[in-house]
């Protein structure tokens, strides 16, 4: 029994990871760029869910899409102002500027919240539901459902409406979408805003379940790189599986072996995957 | 994968405007003047410690530091285009490597530095085989997590590495002035009690006159022909992983004695600090400040950089990280080219590929 | 950075985290100014000279900066204390600090500052193990005596250092109470011991496992998991299966919140917790609320305790920052003032006669037991309390002559919690 209580507390995990990595992993594929400051903006996230909560006394839920919607405003000034110059560059421009952004952000918030941990508590997401002496722990399994609900509703979005289909086009060939009369520029601003905001939701279902503080984007990114890279860079489904298989992993090497060791597979994945099959599991052969 | 886009030009040492260029005068003199230069730089530092007081001694030796760790980056990630992250992961190699040797073994400390140098060329080279075969943010996404890796490894090997608890070195102590001290004996005190900083300037030194040999002989051409187009230098004949790799390798070298050179410096290492990405970016940014490709760019951006953000942060080490990023952003996007493209636009310097 | 600037901005930074106002924040700096009249209501000659220059940086940011802050207002009082009463030596004191920003190579680094640039007199320690174990190379180059009083991992004292001096009990003593008096009387027979991989906590472990095996009480898992973990589920389901007694945390603050929570989720029953760091914090209250119950923990120091001028410590810091202290502040204090009494009793600012003076002290200071250290200047005459939460209070449950209140055991599974 205890097997599948490790396997479902690693799905669950992965559920945390995922909408981390797929906001990652939809900048990358519209625009070839790491964003290293990916953690920073689901730090920011995870603040204004703090703040809301804790201050102004609103249901961490709900404070969800306020932290989504102000992300997704401060993404799209930030490819405004700075992202967008470094598009088409080499890749070491857009790594150098995104980690200045990551470090920057991270300053900010240390000089203005301290390096205090601090915590959420939403009295009725702590405990577990336990079927059959499994526990699901409500606030992880509600951040999983979330999760699947923000990410199923971002994949159905690429899939039909005509905005999300020039967001993949546009990831699949700039140059012919340009072409097809696509306003490319437009394209990637949205995305930069929409990965900002999945960065944000995330970071407000991390606030409820581990603790806020200032360096906390610096745990995620490697994690995130790892789930896109497994899951194929650019693939939306990819990362989704590819965060459930990190999480299942972790939470398995961490019961056979110890935490310690479970804390490199992220990045043993990495680069093997990237080493023997570049394209990821799940990604189309490149090249 | 990304097409790959040619790099930026400003800054190309063999992009040759003619019609409007004519050079310095003493352009064919730049051999005699980089080494005259680093003559009198090293003179001057080697009295360093008799003039000036405990902490510029420190802080100059942090500046040596980057200077081997910016130079070192430079010959695979500037002369051959391929960015690496790797220099966190050699660096730590490097302090664990030597801190390990002089806690458990107690072997001399030169010998020490040499073992850390080899470990790390060699490690360099089994981890530059597979992985260089990756491009543009493939590559740096693996050097990343070689890195991380690193960290976790040091970290979890409890019964050799001590794991989060961190290794302790000898104590150094200071040896104090006697009355009456004979020259030879104050000189054998100020080594003594300045030993980390000598080894430093040593390799800082050596790695700068590599760069040179390396940017001006045929080697740095197939770097540069690489950087351009890995394909058609590949067309060319030139053996380009074999080029690669060996670079890689041998860039290692040096962050590895560096690193040994910190810990025993420092005197108590853990894997967090050695393993962080800051030594990664503090070699990348100074390159790039100073101007990437180039062989006097990341010498004069460590030189500068270092000294900019040392002030930044005695003035207030909480605004430190925010200054320091927006550096960073500011280059990015306004001098990708570096000092050195600033430099040679004005024609101050001229715009040869043996500078 | 002087001195003042330093408290003057921490000032504006505590003043924002509460939400104070401007006008509030210089009512605040006013009581600084204030507290500087208070001691003892006795008038002593003002100090004359040039001020003795104390260095020391503390972190109060990063990882460990709100504790480490409560060991930078201590060192605050006390200054503020001395040049209210007669300065040291007749001098006038002037702490002169930094922030390391929890970063060991930081800290090295402000220390060789603090001696070579600065030129202070005299040092006080850094906070928390890992800083300190880089600092104590430092200090111990330029032949400055350490008084440690943010740290207490066992390594620092078997490194060979000849003049770091401890002033509360090793890490490795923090659960001896709990193991030798409380788990026998409960007659508890099997524990688990899980510890962070970082200097600080790897002591406690350690030390715990070491003295569960002499006490004869079965260690039936001992694991480390990596620095700032976010998920311990698998070895806490590993734990699980084996049912142990008690569970024992070599932990931070943050490790120990995360524990306890996902022990909750996971219906991890053991009939004692206990944790290296947390219990004794209010922050570990607030964020678990109910769920911190039943926990135990070592507490350097408690403020209803009866020790030398303890109330008064207590009314002081108060009056000067406007919060209760926490024990990091008490051991702060306490190491200001050993090296008080040191520097008194040598009459002079000589740093090795400093040295000696500190190696054969013995004294009282506001912590419980006596300031005493060994050949290797390790702490051995402290001795550490026992701490537990009770319905959101903190009861002081051992050693015996201290308790506030009786135990409360064994704690009882999660699902017959009300």
């Amino acid at each position: 029994m205890d097997i599948v209580q490790v396997v479902i507390s690693g799905i669950l995990l992965g559920g945390v990871y995922t909408l981390f990595a797929t906001g990652l992993n939809l900048i990358f594929g519209v625009m070839k760029i790491i964003n290293l400051g990916h953690g920073e903006l689901m730090m920011l996230g995870a603040y204004i869910t703090f703040f809301l909560s804790t201050s102004a006394g609103v249901n961490p839920l709900v404070s969800i899409p306020v932290a989504a919607i102000a992300m997704a405003v401060l993404g799209w000034i930030l490819q405004f102002a700075l992202v967008e110059r470094v598009v088409n560059q080499p890749a070491i421009n857009s790594l150098l500027l995104t980690f200045g952004l990551s470090t920057l952000m991270m300053g900010v918030a240390l000089n203005l919240w301290t390096s205090n941990f601090r915590s959420v508590i939403y009295e009725p997401l702590t405990g577990s539901w336990t079927i059959l002496t499994i526990s699901f722990s409500r606030s992880r399994l509600v951040a999983f459902f979330i999760a699947i609900l923000v990410t199923g509703g971002m994949w159905l979005f690429l899939k039909r409406s005509t905005f999300g289909k020039s967001i993949r086009a546009t990831s699949q060939h700039p140059q012919v979408a340009q072409l097809c009369g696509i306003d490319v520029r437009q394209v990637r601003f949205a995305t930069f805003a929409l990965g900002s905001a999945m960065a944000a939701v995330s970071g407000s279902l991390i606030a409820m379940i581990f603790t806020v503080s200032p360096e906390m984007g610096r745990m995620f990114i490697g994690k995130g790189f790892a789930i896109i890279v497994l899951g194929g860079l650019g693939s939306f489904a990819g990362a989704f599986l590819g965060a459930l298989i990190l999480g299942v992993s972790e939470t398995l090497t961490a019961f056979f072996t110890n935490t310690q060791i479970a804390e490199g597979v992220a990045y043993l994945i990495l680069l093997l995957v990237l080493v023997v099959r570049p394209s990821g599991l799940f990604g189309k052969a490149e090249e | 994968m990304a097409t790959r886009t040619p790099p930026v030009t400003d800054q190309a040492p063999n992009d040759t405007n003619v019609d409007a260029y004519t050079p310095p005068g003493w352009e064919k003199y730049i051999g005699w003047a980089y080494l005259v230069g680093l003559i009198i730089s090293v003179i001057f530092l080697l009295r360093l410690p008799i003039a000036a007081d405990a902490y510029t001694v420190t802080l100059t030796l942090t500046v040596l530091l980057v200077i081997t760790l910016s130079t070192s980056w430079n010959w695979l990630s500037g002369f051959g285009g391929y960015t690496s992250f790797a220099h966190a992961g050699f660096f730590g190699i490097g302090s664990y490597i030597g801190a390990l040797l002089l806690h458990y073994e107690k072997m001399h400390w030169i010998p020490v530095m040499i073992v850390a140098g080899i470990g790390c060329g060699i490690i360099g080279f089994l981890v530059g085989l597979p992985t260089l075969r990756l491009r543009g943010p493939y590559f740096a996404i693996a050097m990343l997590a070689f890195t991380e890796l690193c960290r976790v490894i040091a970290l979890a090997w409890d019964d050799v590495t001590l794991g989060g608890n961190g290794v302790f070195l000898p104590i150094l102590r200071l040896q104090l002035p006697e009355e009456n001290m004979s020259f030879w004996e104050e000189a054998q005190m100020t080594f003594h009690n300045n030993q980390n900083y000598y080894a430093m300037l040593v390799l800082a030194t050596i790695a700068c006159i590599w760069s040179y040999v390396l940017g001006t002989s045929r080697w740095g051409l197939k770097l540069l022909a690489i950087r351009d187009d890995e394909v058609a230098a590949q067309a060319m004949g030139i053996k380009t992983t074999y080029v690669k790799v060996t670079t890689f390798a041998g860039s290692a070298v040096f962050p590895g004695i560096a690193g040994a050179i910190y810990a025993r410096h420092v005197g108590y290492i853990d894997p967090v600090t050695v393993f962080a990405i800051i030594w990664s970016i503090r070699a990348i940014t100074t390159s790039i400040f100073g101007g990437r490709g180039t062989i006097i760019g990341p010498i004069l951006g460590a030189v500068v950089l270092t000294l900019v953000s040392e002030k930044v942060w005695e003035q207030d080490p909480n605004l430190y990280q925010i200054v320091y990023g927006g550096i960073i952003i500011l280059v990015v996007l306004f001098m990708p080219g570096g000092l050195m493209a600033l430099l040679q636009q004005r024609n101050i310097f001229p715009r040869s590929r043996r500078i | 950075m002087s001195a003042s600037k330093v408290n003057r901005r921490e000032l504006m930074r505590r003043a924002a985290i509460l939400g104070v106002s401007v006008p509030a924040m210089s009512a605040l700096l006013a009581a600084e100014a204030g507290a500087q009249a208070t001691p003892a209501g006795t008038v002593a000659a003002a100090p004359t000279g040039d001020p003795i220059r104390i260095g020391a940086s503390v972190s109060t940011t990063g990882t460990n900066g709100r504790t480490g802050l409560y060991q930078q207002e201590a060192y605050l009082l006390w200054e503020a204390q001395k040049n209210a009463s007669g300065g040291l030596l007749g001098r006038p004191v002037e702490m002169v600090l930094y922030d390391d920003q929890s970063d060991p190579t930081t800290g090295a680094r402000l220390y060789e500052r603090l001696i070579t640039e600065d030129q202070v007199d005299l040092v006080m320690g850094p906070y928390a193990s890992g800083v300190t174990q880089a600092v104590a190379q430092i200090t111990e180059r330029y032949g400055y005596p350490l008084l440690v009083a943010g740290a207490s991992a066992n390594s620092i004292w078997e490194s060979g250092f000849r003049a770091i001096f401890g002033v509360y009990s090793v890490a490795g003593d923090y659960f001896k109470d709990i193991i030798t008096t409380i788990a026998p009387a409960q007659d508890y027979k099997t524990a688990a011991v899980i510890y962070e991989d970082a200097v600080f906590p790897m002591s406690t472990g350690q030390g715990a496992v070491t003295t569960l095996q002499d006490q004869g009480i079965e260690v039936v898992l001992e694991e480390s998991y990596p620095q700032k973990a976010t998920d311990v589920s698998s070895v806490l389901t590993k734990i699980r299966d084996l049912d142990p007694d008690m569970l024992i945390g070599g932990s931070y603050l943050p490790d120990s919140v995360l524990i306890v929570r996902q022990a909750k989720e996971l219906g991890l029953n053991p009939r004692l917790y206990a944790f290296s760091v947390g219990a004794a914090q209010p922050d570990f209250v607030e964020t678990l609320g109910a769920d911190a119950n039943y926990v135990l923990g070592p507490s350097m120091w408690e403020p209803e305790i009866e020790t030398e001028g303890n109330a008064d410590f207590m009314a002081a810091y108060q009056q000067m920052w406007d919060r209760d202290p926490d024990y990091h502040s008490a051991t702060g204090y306490a190491g200001c003032q050993i090296l008080e009494r040191a520097v008194t009793n040598v009459g002079e600012l000589d740093l090795e006669a400093l040295a000696e003076a500190l190696s054969s002290l013995t004294m009282n200071t506001i912590l419980p037991g006596e300031y005493r250290v060994d050949e290797t200047g390790k702490q051995i005459g402290h001795i550490p309390l026992t701490v537990q939460w009770q319905d959101g209070q903190k009861i002081i449950v051992a050693p015996e002559d201290q308790q506030t209140g009786e135990l409360n055991l064994p704690t009882p599974p999660w699902d017959e919690r009300s």
